[in-house]
């Protein structure tokens, strides 16, 4: 018998089972909650319904042959996947990258965690019966996708990031067209802000719901915008920087009511801020080359692995025996979409990782939910779950 | 240090970059920088062979010479200085790999040796370098049947003379010869010779490049899909160890051990040994028969268990079981068990091919029996040979004949006389006019497909390891024994082998000092690196 089965003898309580097959717990998340009239009295969160065992499959792949799989972690913001697990394994092999790839991780990062806030922004609204502005910003996540599959070939699963750097540079006018979809996706914004952000009925169902404090958040392993949004003012991109987000001048919102709505807030001023960030880095983005030039981690060219037999034995073993970084382990962390994305890798120094352990950010957002949601009303759930925006792929992996 | 070079020498100090070791006195410096795991290159040199330096992959530097010196040809002296790391070595490595790459045919993704490559993995360690030659590359001829089990590429081939050497030095056969010179030199025979020694494909196994393919191994999957499990070669008596290679559950071929024990078979093995992994896949008895009717297991089973529980009530003296030299000592172990312990005294005999005359002094042995000194000591000293069985049959003595394995040969009058006995059962794997006679017929497990132990003509108990699964419904000879006697209602009780193993050692002193080994899953030739 769980604590909750106790509790529900002891005081007449309902279960209710929420989810997994429940829209709003994406067919991922079972909630077994214990009801006193329509109040939660006591939560319990069940994970696990989307586990894929990428970390296990990671173990039987060349370390470039990963990428695909990190694509599916956040699938709504697969470029920051790819770059922190491009960075996990530059990191063990000691690489720094051309300053070009540096600055197109930046820029297809950004752009993803728009396309990530945004995605956020049209289940919220949606969720909680505001339909309209679920179509203004899935429009502006559609241009940003096109912006994606132009420069990766590919809409959702991009896997555009390699070891070493990117696969390619940025088409021609790539540039112009992101520059000319911005104010686009900020007038969108603009729109949203108008709609939700003081509407009477949003802010009665976000204000002062789901409170975490800073130190609740912490204990609990949050980053990201909801760590932000309990006002600690922590930011990989700022408190660790890496590649050139040092050159950028962006702020870091932070909340002061640590509730649902400041959840919402923070990621509205984070989109703005990502605009900034791909403006600057379109217009410092020097020449040069996208990949760093290693034999032992770049493939060569098509042309010349056909006619030479010294770059066909290069392509030949690094597809077969894989990248072989040297024994050893690392810890690498990049900002995503939902906040710290950690890769931990562990090289016996062959051609495929003996561990790789993600440490997924809305996974610590699914911890707190029992805190979250006790003593607030059923319908509460739906609104504070979405404000974790949790990713199934990502918290189950 | 594992000691290719013989224990007992003077060790004297000896630095290589800036480290000092101890070395054997006169011992050859490249071998003891191999054993040491020093990151070294080469390609002429097998600590098997004689050393010729012609590949000069392993220069290193000494005492601060002028000259860079060829680690294979140094021998290893007091206070010898050695720099293996300078950019003038690494750079001399990586020249002369240059060179080698020159005529070097773009064939990696139809080549055979692929992935498990020496010039590859010495490409990716020390070169890796974009080509820097423009001028077109110099032909030779392709697909060259030079004997009939390999097939030769000239323009592979990298000269560096190991198979030239193995066919004199070992193969005691000089079948091979460098002709021509410069670049146009090829690996080629003499007018109107073959490489058609018994020991042809040890050549394939230590050319470094793809030069030399195994006709029957060529094109059919890529080495990388393999995995390897340990064994033991059960082509004659002399057990070289081997690696049985095998992807889902099909063998491809075996191989000499990678690592190499001064032991029965070094690095070699004879190609009718390397064949022998064709006979799991060729006419395999898949299912039990009774009168040439197949039958399951239970049907099977019931009916050799009830005739021997006939035959146990009258005369045991008349009960005839014949140990297999082709199974393992714990198959036979059991057999025997059943026989002395169980039966109590019946007839035991020796199932054995009789002697060839294939052996040499090398590896072959004229017995090809893989097991016969295994049988003979499972016997207790109580086996009959099978001359003898054929006068116990042909004077009537026997009402039972339950034969092991495949082994036993007995000609048509005798073989049609055990048909007429009361139960004629034979555990095998192949059809034979042993098996077309026999009234019930049990399908076994062939040797990469079951776990246990077998005894070469030394008296060195050496581990199967089971590489495959059985075909259909084939059982291990122990597991139907077994089976048979708990059906005759006899309390023959054994798990598995190495319980069957632990039971050996107790009780037969041959087997005492044998070691049954650790548990090895199949390494997956993939990400083990090239084999080199």
């Amino acid at each position: 018998m769980t604590t909750i089965e106790r509790d529900v003898e002891a005081h007449d309580l309902t279960i209710v089972h929420m989810g997994p097959s429940h829209p709003a717990m994406h067919g991922t998340i079972h909630l077994k909650l214990a009801l006193e009239g329509e109040r939660i009295n006591k939560a319990e969160v069940d994970i696990g319904y989307l586990h894929r065992g990428f970390e296990k499959e990671a173990e039987a792949h060349c370390w470039q042959q990963i990428f695909p799989y990190t694509d599916r972690l956040n699938y709504v913001s697969p470029m920051l996947n790819n770059v922190g697990y491009a960075m996990a394994v530059e990191k063990l092999l000691g690489l720094t990258i051309p300053e070009r790839a540096q600055y197109l991780r930046v820029i297809v990062g950004e752009i993803a965690r728009i396309s990530d806030h945004l995605t956020y922004m049209a289940a919220q609204t949606m969720e909680m019966g505001a339909f309209t502005p679920y179509f203004y910003v899935m429009k502006g996540r559609d241009w940003l996708w096109d912006l994606l599959e132009e420069i990766s070939g590919a809409r959702l699963t991009h896997s555009y990031v390699r070891i070493g750097g990117v696969a390619w540079d940025m088409p021609e006018g790539f540039a112009e067209r992101t520059l000319a979809i911005l104010p686009k996706i900020d007038q969108i914004v603009v729109e949203l802000d108008k709609l939700m952000t003081r509407n009477r009925i949003f802010l009665d169902r976000m204000q002062h719901i789901a409170v975490i404090s800073a130190e609740d958040a912490i204990s609990y392993g949050w980053t990201g915008p909801c760590l932000r949004a309990s006002g600690v003012d922590y930011d990989v991109r700022k408190a660790h920087p890496y590649l050139v987000y040092d050159r950028m001048d962006f702020e870091i919102p932070i909340g002061t009511d640590c509730d649902n709505m400041d959840r919402y807030l923070v990621r509205m001023e984070e989109m703005r801020q990502s605009m900034r960030i791909i403006q600057q880095a379109l217009e410092q983005i020097p020449p040069g080359p996208v990949m760093v030039e290693d034999k032992l981690v770049v493939l060569p060219r098509k042309a010349a692995t056909y006619n030479t037999i010294e770059e066909m034995i290069n392509h030949f073993k690094l597809v077969i025996d894989g990248i072989r970084p040297p024994a050893g382990e690392v810890y690498s962390y990049s900002e995503a979409g939902n906040g710290e994305l950690g890769f931990y890798l562990v090289s016996d120094g062959t051609g495929r990782p003996v561990k790789c352990r993600v440490r997924p950010p809305c996974f610590m957002g699914m911890a707190a939910m029992e805190q979250m949601i006790t003593g607030h009303m059923v319908a509460d759930v739906i609104p504070t779950f979405d404000t974790v925006n949790m990713i199934g792929g990502e918290c189950d992996r | 240090m594992a000691t290719e070079q013989t224990k007992n020498e003077e060790l004297v100090p000896i630095v290589i970059d800036g480290r000092t070791y101890h070395a054997p006195r006169g011992g050859n410096l490249l071998q003891f920088m191999i054993e040491e795991g020093l990151p070294i290159s080469y390609f002429c040199y097998h600590p098997g062979l004689s050393v010729v330096a012609v590949c000069r992959q392993c220069l290193v530097g000494l005492n601060n010479g002028p000259k860079l010196v060829p680690a294979c040809q140094t021998l290893i002296g007091n206070k010898m200085e050695i720099d293996n790391s300078s950019y003038r070595v690494l750079d001399a490595r990586r020249q002369l790999l240059e060179f080698t790459l020159v005529n070097h045919p773009v064939d990696c993704p139809v080549c055979d040796k692929a992935g498990e490559c020496i010039l590859q993995k010495h490409y990716m360690d020390w070169d890796h370098q974009p080509s820097k030659i423009d001028h077109p590359k110099v032909h030779k001829p392709k697909k060259v049947e030079i004997g009939p089990r390999v097939v030769l590429d000239d323009e592979r081939c990298i000269l560096c003379s190991r198979c030239v050497r193995f066919m004199a030095e070992l193969a005691g056969d000089p079948q091979l010869v460098i002709g021509k010179r410069g670049n146009r030199s090829v690996l080629t025979t003499a007018p109107g010779r073959q490489l058609d020694s018994p020991y042809s494909l040890n050549t394939v196994d230590i050319c470094p490049v793809g030069a030399l393919t195994d006709r029957d191994f060529r094109f059919k999957i890529r080495v990388w899909e393999l995995a390897a499990t340990p064994s033991v070669c059960n082509g004659c008596a002399t057990g070289c160890r081997c690696e049985v290679h095998h992807h889902r559950n099909r063998v491809y071929r075996l191989v000499p051990p990678r690592h190499r024990k001064k032991d029965i078979n070094e690095n070699w093995m004879c190609d009718f040994g390397r064949y022998t992994y064709k006979a799991l896949g060729v006419e395999r008895l898949t299912l039990p028969r009774i009168k040439g009717r197949d039958v399951g297991w239970e049907e099977a089973l019931g009916h050799a268990a009830t005739a021997l529980k006939k035959a146990m009530a009258g005369d045991r003296a008349r009960i005839g079981i014949v140990l297999g030299a082709d199974a393992t000592n714990e198959d036979n172990y059991v057999a025997a068990r059943l026989a002395l312990d169980f039966l109590e005294a019946p007839a035991l005999y020796l199932g054995a091919e009789p002697a060839g005359t294939a052996g040499d002094d090398f590896l072959r042995d004229n017995d090809p029996n893989p097991n016969r000194a295994g049988a003979t000591a499972c016997g207790r000293g109580k086996l009959r040979t099978s001359e003898q069985l054929t006068q116990d049959l042909e004077q009537g003595q026997l009402s039972v004949l339950y034969v092991v394995g495949d082994r036993l040969h007995l000609s048509p009058e005798a073989l049609a006389r055990a048909a007429q006995l009361e139960l004629f059962a034979v555990q095998a794997t192949h059809p034979s006019p042993m098996v077309q006679q026999a009234q019930v017929v049990l399908p076994a497990a062939m040797w990469p497909e079951v776990d246990g132990t077998i005894t070469n003509r030394q008296g060195k108990v050496q581990r199967l390891r089971a590489a495959v699964p059985p075909p259909d419904v084939a059982r291990p000879h122990f597991q139907i024994l077994v089976q048979v006697a708990r059906r005759a209602g006899l309390t023959l009780d054994h798990a598995g082998p190495q319980e069957i193993f632990a039971a050996m050692q107790q009780e037969l002193a041959p087997f005492k000092d044998a070691q049954w080994g650790k548990a090895m899953a199949p390494q997956l030739l993939r990400y083990a690196g090239s084999r080199g």
